[in-house]
């Protein structure tokens, strides 16, 4: 299939899924006008409250000094320069993007029940489903807000790195500045998989339960080509494990394209649809059952 | 002395209760019970034991008991933050998994636990937001509640930083968000000190003169005693007693003549009187049913050449009630 089929085939499944939820506002917009206040609210609180902590803040004010000292590199040629500057600032992106996505992430739900605020909220008129979405999307507006910053600065980086080469002899510098951003847009969107498995663990166990699973998730899903070689080479119930493992736990590798880009490799465009598209149908049901199990815990 | 009161819910209005009969329940319970059970006690523990609770529009009702009692679990299940294990809760006449019902009602929990970074102003703000209500709207609410609650000078103190008095006060402002017909308040005086206990009792009666219907729970029985029309004492998941503090209380049992300078001398001859029970010191003790005998006692404490400083009819406290409620109950 070429190229030009692909974006046509994505453009037109896209403009498909809009025109269902256009035609189906009726059905759905009373229900999310009810619901969109109380979730929006309990974002907003969530986006709130990780502002003011100081851990996060050291991390993003850690990342970017990180970050920045990347100018430093001068002793290996442009091109040297370029290929060690994206591929160290995406790797901090992801790396330190998937700490920070734990660290939110786990204390969503626990932390509200531990410190009982959540008492408050849920003697209000709100749906538990609401609430296990207004944290989600407060994490997720966190999470898009650091992997944001921590982008812009790597683009200037590598920018100011170009303007700094342009003038020496056989400055070949490419700051490949597309395909970085479209990294850090998928390393975005494993954080948002990564973060709904999160909520999904903490709604049924405690903090410390939830931040194990999810490194051990993290893990997994990391390694996820691995398993699956694994489980053609093993028998009986190792293979049956395996194959468990590398079906319900998401993919975050399909999310990496830190090789190619550093590499100034070809990226497949459609590539990074699936994974986004594949990652958003993760998302919507392990949310759902999140709300599932949410709305038995007694809390 | 006093009568002890054992209610289930069809007697409830046999019992008489002035203040509130007659109007529509607002809150019901009918064998509630809530067992926790866990891998090392399969047979649980019984929180709330088969609860049949009924409290009417505009009363202020009062659940006591000692700590483990059942209080706050049976409040949480009327918030539907747990859920029974059997028997059903209304409130306003719909199950309480009706979140219209949430709309109706005010919580304020025990200990005040609100989001610790946030001051008075901007928790006001998202709590009132819950509702759904405009940005003006929340605006004059805050102003109006921080004023209620007597916020308004430290209205951007950051949670964390309140006294234990000011965080209560914040607590109970939240509750008040949607303008609540019951409000449900755990423990509100809870951790303070006099001064701060006073304040939330005035405060509390101040919203009961406004019409609120107050389900409380609580175990400091002097605040009870001052704003609560009926009381319910729980032990160990049940209601032992019940009713309005004159019912629980009963009737006076006798008379106290507190005389000062009465001569030791005429002390005896003072017990000896019909209808004297006795002497203690200063204190001449008689039987409430001998009140005709009580002037010809008083001019023979004053010819015996006693001071009369006080007559008096004293009721057992709630206190008294309470403690002969729980030594009463079978262990």
């Amino acid at each position: 299939m070429t190229p030009l089929a692909s974006r046509v085939i994505v453009l037109v499944g896209v403009a498909l899924v809009a025109a269902i939820v256009v035609i189906t506002r009726r059905a759905w917009l009373p229900a999310v006008g009810h619901t969109f206040p109380s979730v929006w609210r309990i974002a907003c609180i969530t986006v709130a409250e990780a502002r003011r902590r100081r851990v996060i803040q050291a991390v993003i004010i850690l990342v970017v000094l990180l970050l920045s000292s990347m100018t430093f590199f001068t002793y290996l040629s442009p091109m040297e320069q370029a290929r060690m500057i994206i591929s160290s600032g995406l790797a901090a992106i992801t790396v330190f993007g998937i700490l920070l996505a734990i660290f939110v992430a786990a204390f969503l739900i626990p932390a509200e029940i531990e410190n009982r605020t959540i008492y408050a909220i849920l003697s209000k008129p709100v749906k538990r489903f609401e609430f296990v979405l207004g944290k989600y999307l407060g994490a997720m507006i966190v999470l898009g807000a650091i992997v944001a910053v921590m982008t812009v600065v790597l683009v200037g980086v590598l920018a100011l790195q170009d303007r700094l080469v342009q003038d020496l002899p056989d400055s070949r510098f490419d700051p490949n500045l597309g395909p970085v951003i479209l990294a850090a847009v998928l390393s975005y969107f494993a954080l948002a998989v990564l973060t709904a498995l999160i909520v999904l663990i903490s709604t049924v166990g405690s903090t410390t339960m939830t931040v194990i699973s999810a490194f051990i998730i993290w893990a997994i899903g990391s390694l996820q080509s691995t398993i699956h070689d694994l489980a053609e080479n093993a028998a009986g119930v190792s293979r049956l494990v395996l194959l468990v493992l590398y079906n319900v736990v998401p993919k975050l590798e399909n999310f990496d394209i830190r090789h190619e880009v550093s590499n100034f490799m070809s990226i497949s465009v459609v590539a990074a649809w699936e994974a986004i598209l594949h990652g958003l149908g993760y998302i919507v049901v392990v949310l759902i059952l999140a709300a599932i199990f949410f709305n038995d815990r007694q809390v | 002395m006093t009568r002890r009161t054992r209610v289930t819910t069809t007697d409830l209005t046999a019992q008489g209760v002035t203040a509130a009969k007659g109007r529509a329940h607002v809150v019901r319970t009918e064998g509630l019970t809530k067992v926790y059970r866990s891998l090392l006690s399969p047979a649980g523990v019984r929180a709330v034991d088969n609860l049949n609770l009924a409290v009417r529009e505009g009363e202020t009702y009062s659940i006591v008991g000692p700590n483990g009692s059942g209080k706050t679990t049976t409040l949480k299940i009327l918030l539907g933050l747990i859920f029974p294990t059997s028997g059903s809760a209304t409130i306003f006449g719909k199950t309480i998994a009706d979140l219209g019902v949430r709309e109706r009602i005010g919580f304020l929990p025990e200990d005040a636990y609100l989001y610790d970074c946030f001051s008075g102003e901007e928790l006001l703000d998202f709590y009132a937001g819950l509702f759904g209500y405009s940005k003006a709207k929340r605006r004059q609410l805050t102003d109006e509640l921080l004023e209620l609650v007597g916020m308004q000078e430290n209205r951007r103190v950051p949670f964390r930083e309140c006294s234990k008095g000011m965080r209560q006060r914040l607590a109970l402002a939240q509750a008040l968000v949607n303008d609540p017909e019951l409000l449900i308040l755990d423990e509100p005086t809870s951790g303070l000190d006099p001064a701060g206990r006073h304040q939330m009792t005035l405060l509390i009666q101040e919203l009961k003169r406004r019409g609120k219907t107050i389900l409380l729970c609580s175990h400091f029985l002097a605040e009870v005693e001052e704003v609560c029309d009926r009381v319910g004492i729980m032990y160990r998941g049940k209601i032992v007693a019940e009713g309005a503090l004159s019912e629980l209380a009963g009737e006076p049992t006798e008379i106290v003549i507190e005389a000062r300078g009465l001569p030791e001398t005429a002390a005896e001859q003072i017990a000896a009187l019909p209808g004297v029970l006795g002497v203690d010191g200063e204190l001449v003790r008689m039987g409430h049913a001998e009140e005709g005998r009580l002037w010809s006692v008083l001019e023979r404490v004053h010819q015996a050449g006693g001071r009369i400083v006080e007559v008096r009819r004293p009721r057992p406290s709630l206190q008294d009630v309470f403690v002969r409620a729980i030594r009463e109950e079978p262990r």
